[in-house]
């Protein structure tokens, strides 16, 4: 508590919330990526956290064994993170449609287990860094310095790219004909299909934008921490489906909010409760939600139909 | 062919169980069984006997539960914890020097937190309630890890003692051997007649059709309680088991992943089938060992085995949902195909019993 104060007062609190807002913004990618597949075809993506990890593990392999620049290795392991979604879902989820929904979460529990694994037997288990010279210096400079408050230029990029994004998404899904047929297919597949839209072309793009804002996040957790291993996906996967319930599953400002919620309460947490049960202070948050609010903070009520 | 040998095995099915049963028995004392090949029995055995436990709920009741791993760790963590803190050396009499003892106590706690889990989960469905379980197991593992003071967090409790009958201390392998394979009939016996009971109809209405088994006056919450409360027992008896067993326990062995080997297990031997589960166990245990000596010797990392269990969930879910060795029931249930050959099978088997 004391703590506390003396960090109210000198701004460190500050900090701390923007540290928070900053790994929020990341959960918040992440989890708009689960939310929009489970809208449309109620299925929690384990894979997801895995194409979050993959899209990191491209990126080093990208600049470290091909000489890219950070931009061109960013660019195609997005690319190659939206192909990835969508075999994905080719070879594991599209056949199994009709099945009951137990079927095709084992498939992708059993997608996320290959996947993790298959990166620790090509990189190994150990942590990975990004090689120094490949990353712009000014990425590491203070853009923000007042008192003891200091906010790097990587943390604002990375706040910047999350808003723009989740602003651009937020247009095409309420404003454009393509979200029109996203929302349709969300709402009732056989009807949309009736009406003119090809619903497996629409999860297909809902894949494709899922795997790319993953890939994203995952190269951007990269850069912020400087760290990257195979398991790094399925913790950072579960906080997001987390943030994606707590904000209410199915809604993109949903995901948005319950990602910003949840990367502050797990900073300040970390830092005024306890720093060793900083993942389960997320674990917590959903347990908490899922029992005593199932529709999340945004989302409708799910009305279980006979 | 198959024929005869179905007729065969039909005729002779009592006496085939009792040389099997023998043959099991015998093992410990077969030529060319060493100390390695029986601990992988008593591997094999333990993942039966976590595997059927696992089958109650996501089997008969077709409630996904992720976090099984976190009721194991909880049984291992109360019976190491009683034997370390309470059990000093040399007191095997004393009262949580008792592997039964101590065994009773954390089949209760499991089956107590079962409850404490299920209670407020259970009216949750499919994924949510699977994403719920997992959250607690992952729960379980960070408190055991940072709560250093009780459990002696990453290090572990070292030094269990192992049980003793009298004067008579476990040593070696075969006296384990054979207190897991009585676990084992115990749990098979258990599992095997509350499946046909009224308990077990009501699971496997449940799983079929909730609103439907509600609607037929089956109470869905105690049924499901029930499932959850034995199938945590279970899952904390086999901890309790290999706590005294391994005489180390550490966070590390009650991973997440652990979970979704058991699950792998139902799933490729068919969910809800107690011939399949076992069946299931036994392929994946052995296999499991295999590539762990593969692996030691090719130099990558013995997790990454877990890869073939990736690619063995994604088949099966695929091509054959129902497992390889399928109940009846499920049959029809996982794959709307087969429904028909369900119903023949029921026809004929009324017709049998009429005459």
């Amino acid at each position: 508590m004391e703590q506390f104060i003396a960090d109210l007062k000198n701004g460190m609190f500050i900090q701390q919330l923007i540290n928070g807002f900053t790994l929020g913004g990341l959960y918040a990618l992440i989890a708009i990526g689960y939310t929009m597949v489970y809208g449309i075809i109620e299925l929690i993506n384990f894979a997801h956290g895995e194409i979050y990890m993959f899209g990191a593990f491209f990126t080093f392999v990208l600049i470290k064994n091909f000489n890219l620049s950070l931009a061109a290795a960013a660019l195609i392991s997005i690319l190659s993170c939206i192909l990835l979604g969508i075999i994905i879902d080719y070879v594991a989820y599209r056949p199994l449609r009709h099945s009951p929904r137990l079927t095709v979460l084992i498939s992708a529990i059993g997608v996320s287990l290959f996947l993790q694994n298959l990166a620790l037997i090509i990189w190994g288990g150990r942590i990975v860094h990004f090689p120094e010279e490949s990353l712009p210096s000014f990425f590491s400079g203070s853009a923000i310095n007042i008192m003891e408050i200091n906010i790097s230029w990587l943390q604002v990029l990375i706040i910047i790219i999350t808003l723009a994004i989740m602003l651009a998404l937020n247009l095409l899904v309420t404003k454009t004909r393509l979200g029109k047929a996203m929302r349709a297919v969300a709402q009732d597949k056989t009807t949309a299909s009736l009406m003119g839209i090809n619903p497996d072309r629409i999860i297909n793009f809902t894949f494709a934008i899922g795997s790319a804002l993953g890939g994203l996040s995952g190269i951007m957790v990269g850069l912020y921490y400087n760290a990257i291993f195979p398991t790094m996906g399925y913790m950072v996967g579960i906080k997001a489906f987390s943030a994606a319930v707590l904000g209410g599953i199915g809604s993109l400002p949903g995901a948005m909010l319950g990602g910003i919620l949840l990367g502050v309460a797990e900073v300040l947490g970390a830092g005024y409760i306890s720093s060793s049960y900083r993942n389960g202070i997320a674990y917590a948050i959903m347990i908490l939600i899922i029992i005593f609010r199932p529709s999340g903070l945004l989302g409708k009520k799910i009305i279980k139909k006979v | 062919m198959m024929l005869y040998l179905k007729q065969f095995t039909d005729k002779y099915n009592k006496l085939l169980f009792l040389l099997l049963f023998v043959f099991i028995l015998a093992i410990p004392f077969l030529p060319g069984i060493n100390d390695y090949l029986m601990h992988i029995l008593i591997l094999i055995i333990l993942y039966i006997i976590l595997a059927l436990g696992l089958n109650i709920v996501t089997g008969f009741t077709g409630l996904l539960n992720l976090g099984y791993v976190g009721f194991y760790g909880i049984g291992a963590y109360t019976s190491g914890l009683l034997t370390s803190k309470f059990a000093m050396l040399d007191s095997w009499h004393s009262l949580f020097g008792n592997f039964m003892v101590v065994l009773i106590i954390a089949v209760i706690n499991g089956a107590l937190w079962g409850i404490i889990l299920g209670a407020p989960t259970l009216k949750l469905t499919g994924d949510y309630f699977a994403i719920v379980t997992f959250g607690f197991s992952e729960l379980v593992i960070l408190i055991i890890t940072n709560e250093i003071w009780l459990t002696n967090g990453p290090m572990g409790i070292p030094g269990i003692l192992p049980p003793a009958i009298g004067a008579y201390v476990f040593i070696g392998k075969k006296p384990f051997y054979y207190t897991i394979l009585f676990l084992l009939f115990a749990v098979f016996h258990l599992v095997y007649y509350l499946q046909k009971s009224h308990i077990g109809r009501a699971w496997f209405a449940i799983r079929e059709d909730e609103i439907a088994a509600e609607s037929m006056g089956i109470n869905i919450i105690k049924y499901k309680i029930y499932a959850f409360a034995l199938s945590a027992a279970i899952g904390a008896m086999a901890g309790a088991f290999f706590a005294r067993w391994m005489m180390f326990i550490e966070p590390k062995m009650f991973q997440f992943w652990e979970s979704i080997i058991i699950l792998c297990m139902i799933v490729m031997g068919g969910m809800g089938s107690i011939k399949g589960t076992i069946i299931g166990a036994i392929i994946l245990t052995s296999m499991g060992e295999i590539l762990r000596e593969i692996l030691i010797q090719t130099g990558l990392p013995i997790e990454s085995r877990h890869l073939i269990y990736g690619i063995i969930m994604v088949l099966i879910m695929r091509f054959r949902p129902e497992g390889l060795w399928p109940a009846g029931r499920t049959k029809g249930e996982l794959k709307p195909e087969t429904a028909h050959i369900l119903e023949y099978e029921e026809e004929s088997y009324f017709e049998k019993r009429e005459k």
